[in-house]
């Protein structure tokens, strides 16, 4: 089972960064009169921040990067480990971490690597590098979190459409001798992962003249978007999410002897606000301590964790001592639930880019 | 696990379709106003009803109220 416990580790910051575009949702084409508001209050999503222009994740999280980097006072060359995950990186290779690593100026002596995954994908990178900076061998790391999924989304999809944004987080994490252990469960159901999935453009099945033109055709909304097998099939990853979070969130408790109660907040990754009132009521607690971001930024996939922490969280967890439960889960399909304990953390105001 | 019972947790999960208008046989995606939120809800709905699972090839894959229903009992069983 994989429940860890690891200490010496302090969470020291989170920053984020928007695209300025930003779609609204009562704007959508396919929408009846008053269908928009009907389906707002649903999903909890009004509006989203969506890339334009050339922007990418990796530009995102280096203008996070750099206002916490300064808001923290860290020297750059402080810095050993740099971790980057996204699923739209800039390029194929290499991987995206190292176009941030030269941007940001690190130093050579920094070590970076990206974590290629979605939704659950902020808190399994979190687990590798509080595991690195346990030992005290690497002292200071930054977690870039990324993703500009719109790209790949047409403006005629009900379903998606309405539901996604892009943003880039940075999170800065320091060894700290004695710090209070962070605590994770991290599971995996990959027989159900075509529930979310890019078939194409792989190695499996590299792009063809016709599945690339099917693509762009897609993404232009000429043609009809198929859930079975390829892309999102939100049935699926709805069950997954009202099944196995809670679940996993109750044997993390159960582990650590841990009480929802007395979290301050319960931090869920955004999939949409009916699914999180659907988990939050299963796992008893009431909707006032999960915070969101869905309204004004949509479900920012793995990103929408640090997104909320900043935009939602920052008076909270920059005051006092905090517990903080969360879970990120999606894609895999895979959950990933963590707790951790926070003092006076460095949260700046969200960045537009 | 009985039909009428589900029956009625499933016209829960509509505001504008009448419970009256529901039936063992009643094709339920051909609803007017069947959506990919009340599919979700239908989800959550057995979930914690049954304490099943239904994932999306079962709505997909089931026509009718009575399919979705003998599905569900199977599961449960």
């Amino acid at each position: 089972m994989a429940f860890f416990s690891i200490p010496n580790v302090a969470i020291k910051g989170v920053s984020a960064c928007v695209p300025p575009y930003i779609e609204e949702n009562k704007d959508m084409p396919f929408y009846a009169a008053g269908e928009a508001e009907e389906v707002s209050k649903n999903i909890g999503v009004e509006r989203r921040h969506l890339v334009r222009d050339g922007i990418t994740a990796s530009d995102l999280c280096v203008k996070a990067a750099e206002e916490l980097i300064s808001k923290l006072g860290w020297e750059k060359d402080s810095i050993d480990l740099l971790v980057l995950v996204t699923q739209t990186p800039d390029y194929l290779t290499p991987p995206t971490a190292f176009i941030a690593h030269e941007k940001l100026g690190l130093s050579k002596d920094c070590m970076v690597v990206d974590f290629n995954h979605g939704c659950p994908g902020w808190v399994v990178a979190l687990s590798n590098v509080a595991s690195i900076l346990s030992r005290g061998d690497v002292k200071r790391a930054l977690l870039l979190d990324g993703d500009t999924v719109s790209m790949g989304i047409s403006k005629t999809d009900r379903e998606s459409r309405p539901l996604f944004g892009d943003a880039g987080t940075a999170t800065a994490l320091e060894f700290d001798e004695g710090h209070t252990p962070i605590e994770f469960n991290i599971g995996t159901n990959s027989k159900d992962g075509n529930a979310l999935k890019s078939i194409h453009g792989g190695t499996r099945n590299f792009w063809t003249l016709e599945s690339l033109k099917n693509e762009l055709d897609r993404r232009e909304g000429l043609v009809e978007h198929n859930p079975v097998g390829d892309g999102m099939d939100s049935m699926s990853v709805f069950s997954f999410g009202i099944t196995a979070v809670p679940k996993s969130i109750k044997n993390l408790c159960a582990k650590y002897q841990l009480n929802v109660d007395d979290m301050d907040c319960v931090l869920l990754h955004q999939a949409n606000l009916f699914m999180l009132k659907k988990i939050a009521k299963k796992i008893h607690v009431d909707m006032s301590k999960v915070p969101t971001s869905l309204r004004d930024y949509g479900n920012t996939t793995s990103v929408s964790i640090p997104m909320t922490i900043v935009t939602q969280c920052a008076n909270l967890l920059s005051t006092g001592h905090r517990n903080i439960l969360g879970c990120g889960f999606g894609t895999g399909l895979a959950w990933a639930v963590f707790h951790f304990q926070t003092e006076g953390m460095v949260c700046p105001n969200i960045l537009t880019y | 696990m009985d039909i009428k019972e589900f029956i009625e947790n499933f016209a829960d999960q509509f505001e504008d379709t009448d419970a009256s208008e529901l039936h063992a046989d009643t094709d339920f995606k051909a609803l007017d106003e069947w959506s990919s939120l009340i599919a979700l809800s239908v989800i959550a709905m057995v979930d914690e009803e049954y304490d099943v699972t239904i994932k999306g090839d079962d709505i997909r894959n089931n026509k009718t109220i009575e399919d979705l229903f003998n599905d569900v009992k199977s599961k449960k069983a």
